[in-house]
């Protein structure tokens, strides 16, 4: 944070040209203060028709304490991007041709291609689940219902806001929306439960240590917005009918109290309420006229007053600026690997993000924007400052405040990214596209229907993509007990452990994606002329990147040492060696 | 700044009383929670004098749930006593079921619990609750004992699991809910049928000389990353490989075929009687948490011809283990507990069979840190019901961790969050405690 370092900043400043004119004024701004440049630039930003990406690197570069670190090179950008994006390194082509071309453009077209590639909405499921189950086993909605409805939203660019109010309000009588209750659901319906995961993954703040008392540690967390929240859920309960379907039911009575356990205190109500929001006007019915539909056995009940059905058009309201800041902050941190406020979780007044004007302009653009999550990724991925180095040519990267976003952070792969990177890498994700591919156009019909027009094509493409992530899902398994957390709880810091270093040492999975077959990675190599077209074609596969001349030096040494027999075995040590590297672990 | 205390330091004392609300320091809660996650707490420095007085823990653990009227409570003579008597033990005065003759001579190294009331009669709720010390909630997952061990006591960067778990049958693997909140690093890992951890040997494929010139190569690629880059993270995750090479160089250490026939055949020929002495084995080379599982003892029939089967197993290996345990200057260090779920009713159903029973029932302590040779509390004539000194889940998993030297009421820092290592409305019981 910029107060961290008063000795140096603001004039370490570092000017793209594309901002001369502003680079003006902020250099007449320099002698009158920090508080004044930011209040200054902030004003500015919001007045501003400037592209998105370009207001955003303004806002970094103004509390940068030093000199930012330069571009990352096209082999590092292209690696990071489609780790982002689509959740996978790219192939040894895609890598290849991007890193080749000299189309100066190549950077936002590749941006446009991956977030309009159906592996970008997989992505974005896989991403969304994982911030909001939580790896919670399954109970009553079917994971492949719930991730082919996200999957779905994604790719046809549903609004955030409204993802939100549909997982917030399903109930089960619209049934193109019954995956859409597993928030719920799959939660037990447990008010404590949901009432924590509410705070925490659509406000951004964890309430938990508020249920019992006010917060310990945070002043802004009562007691009063814990029960406020669940307030909303008091009434409601799952309800099977007949057919063993399940629905979320609603009753007209039950308050919500509540006491400190510190305090001796009478016990306080609370009426279903956002943090700091308006006291809501609740309708009173004469007893008896409470129901459209009375409780009764075997009856699900449904009052004219749902208390919970007033949640999802209060939280995503144009006065819930928490909940747009709360969603650009988990996008902000999927992308650069640090939320502008961090924890994400901890949004308060104490905790404040590092660069608030950013935030805010993130929060509100991206309401302007329709709540466009392809758009608001789109333009993070546009910045200067996501396109930077991750290494420093004259500072150590760990003297830097990592919120300065002097140079890019690292990010370890999830336990997805990882596994499918390993399939990319290894080659068993091409053969099993083949396959698949193999299988499309064998059902003579359906590649006749898939072909017959533009719409189809694309839904061809949809299919062939769903279809080949559900033969690699059993694959991804082993990664996600290694590498994954436990199920219930927020993904937990980098964690290595002895077994994730066995497992790629001693496993049969690694060894038997390597082992050269088909057309896999070992394969290839081994058909190539000479060794160094084989080493360049293993680090280009699994690194994303060329060696350079020291490498490559040291490995075609190396394996021109060995006896024609051994190459085949020489290669596969290379190609473990970079897939179990500190380097491929990390998105960098 | 507040929450970067850690195990065993002062300063946490002082953050704790802020947890309680009695002191504010609002201020400092900015700066509290900026903190990494898990980072924060971090281990004493004088790791070295931490190892030589390393404390471990041993739970013997009876799936299912333990009749303790046949075991540490028995009731001869009454409505609920069942056939078997009860004999004196190597400590004046207390008494045990006559299903555990050899067990009953090394009581003078033992404490029995008799008052536990854990108020759950479900499988799933009351393991939770004797692992965790928690009443189970929903929206907060907390650490198996073995996980807060593997955290707290383990040496940093050991190779060695820090939370084994032995049981019968196959499988294996990490149990990442074990650990919650701390990480997969402090999960248990199982030792299905006691085999060894999962890909401890390097396959037949892979020769040692390949071996050698991969990891030579690894080693390599990550130099070359690190002159660019080097982070906590780059270090922590190519560290893994080393630590991965010297568990296999001991791996021999979970090969109870290494211990002597005369011991084998001492603890006994069946499958917990081995893996009593595996736990001896890995407890000897220094694993911090080893839990022994032995099922099953739900006997909702023939509660009685059960017992007598299945303690005649846990009588000879479990004894086994104690006397051992002590003679190798073990006890002194390392802290015993045996529990189930839950005991069983007094009342005996149609099926000679007694039911799921939490409310009044046995937990057996041993080893370091509690106060040997007696019992602590105690059930009314028929097993009825606790009428003195009755505890909790809470309170066991507090004394636990006093025992082994933690303070138990240190609050674990997750992303900002307190986390409390032991249910804070509760505290040890400190009679118990040596």
């Amino acid at each position: 944070m910029i107060g961290r370092h008063p000795h140096k900043n603001v004039l370490g400043l570092r000017w793209q040209p594309a901002f001369g004119g502003r680079a003006a004024v902020l250099s007449a701004l320099r002698l009158a203060g920090t508080f004044c440049l930011i209040a200054t630039l902030a004003a500015t930003a919001s007045a501003n028709t400037e592209a998105l990406h370009a207001r955003i690197d303004q806002l970094v570069a103004a509390r940068m304490p030093t000199e930012a670190a330069p571009p990352a090179t096209d082999s590092e950008f292209v690696r990071r991007i489609y780790l982002d994006l689509t959740g996978c390194i790219p192939s040894t082509a895609e890598a290849r041709a991007f890193i080749d071309s000299a189309d100066s453009g190549k950077r936002t077209a590749l941006i446009d291609r991956l977030l309009a590639s159906p592996q970008y909405a997989r992505r974005m499921q896989v991403f969304f689940d994982l911030m909001w189950m939580e790896r919670r086993p399954e109970t009553n909605v079917p994971n492949a219902e719930w991730a082919e409805y996200l999957r779905a939203s994604f790719a046809a660019g549903k609004p955030y806001d409204q993802l939100v109010r549909e997982i917030l309000s399903a109930d089960g009588t619209d049934p193109a929306l019954r995956p859409a209750m597993k928030f719920y659901l799959d939660r037990g319906g447990d008010q404590n439960l949901v009432t924590r995961d509410i705070g925490r993954l659509f406000l951004g703040r964890d309430l938990q240590c508020a249920q019992c008392h006010d917060h310990p540690l945070i002043d802004d967390y009562k007691q009063e917005h814990y029960y406020g929240l669940l307030a909303y859920f008091n009434r409601s309960s799952i309800f099977t009918d007949k057919a063993n379907q399940k629905f979320i039911a609603d009753k007209a009575d039950g308050e919500v109290t509540f006491k400190s356990v510190f305090l001796d205190e009478q016990p306080r109500s609370t009426p279903p309420r956002l943090p700091d929001g308006p006291m809501p006007e609740e309708p009173k019915f004469n007893a008896g006229e409470e129901y459209v539909v009375a409780p009764a056995d075997g009856v699900r009940p449904v009052p004219k007053y749902s208390r919970r059905s007033k949640l999802a058009p209060e939280l995503t309201s144009a006065e819930r600026r928490d909940f747009r800041r709360n969603v650009v902050n988990r996008l902000w941190a999927m992308m650069f690997g640090r939320g502008l406020v961090d924890p994400v979780d901890l949004h308060h007044s104490e905790n404040p993000p590092s660069h608030p004007e950013l935030l805010d302009l993130l929060a509100d653009e991206f309401a302007g924007a329709s709540f466009d999550v392809r758009w608001l990724l789109r333009e993070l991925a546009l910045t200067v400052t996501y396109q930077r180095a991750s290494d420093h040519p004259s500072i150590d990267p760990n003297q830097l405040p990592p919120q300065s976003y002097c140079v890019a952070l690292l990010k370890p792969l999830s336990p997805e990214q990882l596994g499918w990177s390993v399939l990319e890498a290894t080659g068993v994700s091409a053969s099993y596209r083949a396959g698949v591919q193999a299988e499309i156009d064998g059902d003579t019909k359906l590649a006749h229907i898939l072909a017959s027009d533009e719409a189809r094509q694309r839904r061809g493409i949809e299919f062939a993509e769903r279809r080949f992530f559900e033969r690699l899902a059993p694959s991804l398994g082993e990664f996600i007990n290694l590498f994954g957390g436990p199920p219930g709880s927020p993904a937990p810091g980098f964690q290595a452990t002895v077994h994730q270093a066995l497992f790629f040492d001693n496993g049969g999975t690694v060894r038997s994606w390597l082992a050269p077959s088909g057309s896999n990675l070992l394969a290839r190599a081994a058909a190539l002329p000479d060794s160094s077209a084989q080493v360049e074609e293993i680090y280009l596969t699994v690194l994303t990147r060329r060696p350079d001349i020291e490498e490559r030096t040291l490995a075609v040494d190396a394996l021109n040492a060995r006896p024609a027999a051994e190459r085949p075995a020489a290669l596969e040590e290379l190609a473990w060696a970079l897939v179990a590297s500190a380097e491929f672990r990390l998105n960098h | 700044m507040k929450c970067t205390y850690a195990c065993q330091t002062a300063e946490h004392l002082v953050a704790r009383r802020r947890f309680l609300g009695l002191a504010g320091a609002s201020a400092m809660a900015g700066a509290g929670v900026l903190a990494s996650p898990l980072g924060a707490f971090v281990r004493p420095a004088a790791a070295a004098e931490l190892q030589s007085k390393q404390k471990r823990i041993l739970m013997v653990y009876l799936a299912g749930g333990l009749s303790q009227l046949e075991s540490w409570d028995p009731k001869p003579g009454t409505d609920t006593g069942g056939p078997f008597r009860a004999i004196p033990t190597s400590v004046p005065g207390i008494h045990i079921s006559e299903l555990l003759p050899q067990t009953a001579r090394q009581m003078h190294r033992l404490t029995i619990v008799r008052g536990v009331n854990i108020n759950e009669n479900d499988h799933g709720r009351g393991s939770y609750i004797m692992h965790t010390g928690r009443v189970p909630d929903p929206s907060n997952e907390y650490p198996h004992l073995g996980s807060v061990a593997a955290r707290c006591l383990s040496v940093e960067n050991d190779p060695l699991p820090g939370y084994i778990h032995i049981t019968p049958g196959g499988g294996g693997g990490l149990s990442s809910s074990d650990a919650a909140f701390l990480g997969p690093r402090y999960a248990s890992v199982t030792l299905g049928g006691g085999q060894p951890p999962q890909n401890t040997v390097r396959p037949d494929a892979v020769t040692e000389a390949a071996d050698l010139s991969r990891q030579a190569m690894r080693r390599r690629v990550n130099d070359h990353f690190a002159r660019r880059r080097r982070t906590a993270e780059t270090e922590a995750y190519t560290q893994t490989y080393d630590q991965a090479a010297e568990l296999m160089k001991r791996r021999e250490l979970f090969d109870v075929t290494k211990e002597p026939a005369t011991d084998a055949e001492r603890y006994g020929s069946h499958d917990f009687g081995r893996h009593c002495l595996l736990a001896r084995r890995l407890l000897e080379n220094g694993v911090t948490f080893v839990k022994v599982s032995h099922s099953n003892y739900d006997t909702h029939n023939e509660n009685f011809d059960f017992h007598l089967e299945q303690l005649g197993e846990f009588d000879q290996a479990f004894s086994t283990l104690v006397a051992d345990l002590a003679d190798r200057g073990l006890w002194d260090s390392t802290l015993l507990v045996v529990n189930s779920e839950f005991g069983r009713t007094p009342g005996i159903n149609q099926y000679c069979g007694r039911d799921h029973w939490g409310t009044a029932w046995s937990v057996v302590l041993g080893g370091t840190g509690v106060k040997l040779g007696g019992a602590y509390g105690a059930t009314n004539h028929n097993g009825t019901e606790v009428k003195d000194r009755q505890v909790n889940g809470a309170q066991l998993f507090h004394t636990y961790l006093q025992a082994v030297g933690l303070d138990s009421t240190e609050t674990f820092d997750v992303s900002g969050r307190p986390l409390p290592m032991a249910d804070p409305a509760f505290g040890p019981i400190k009679e118990l405690l040596a």
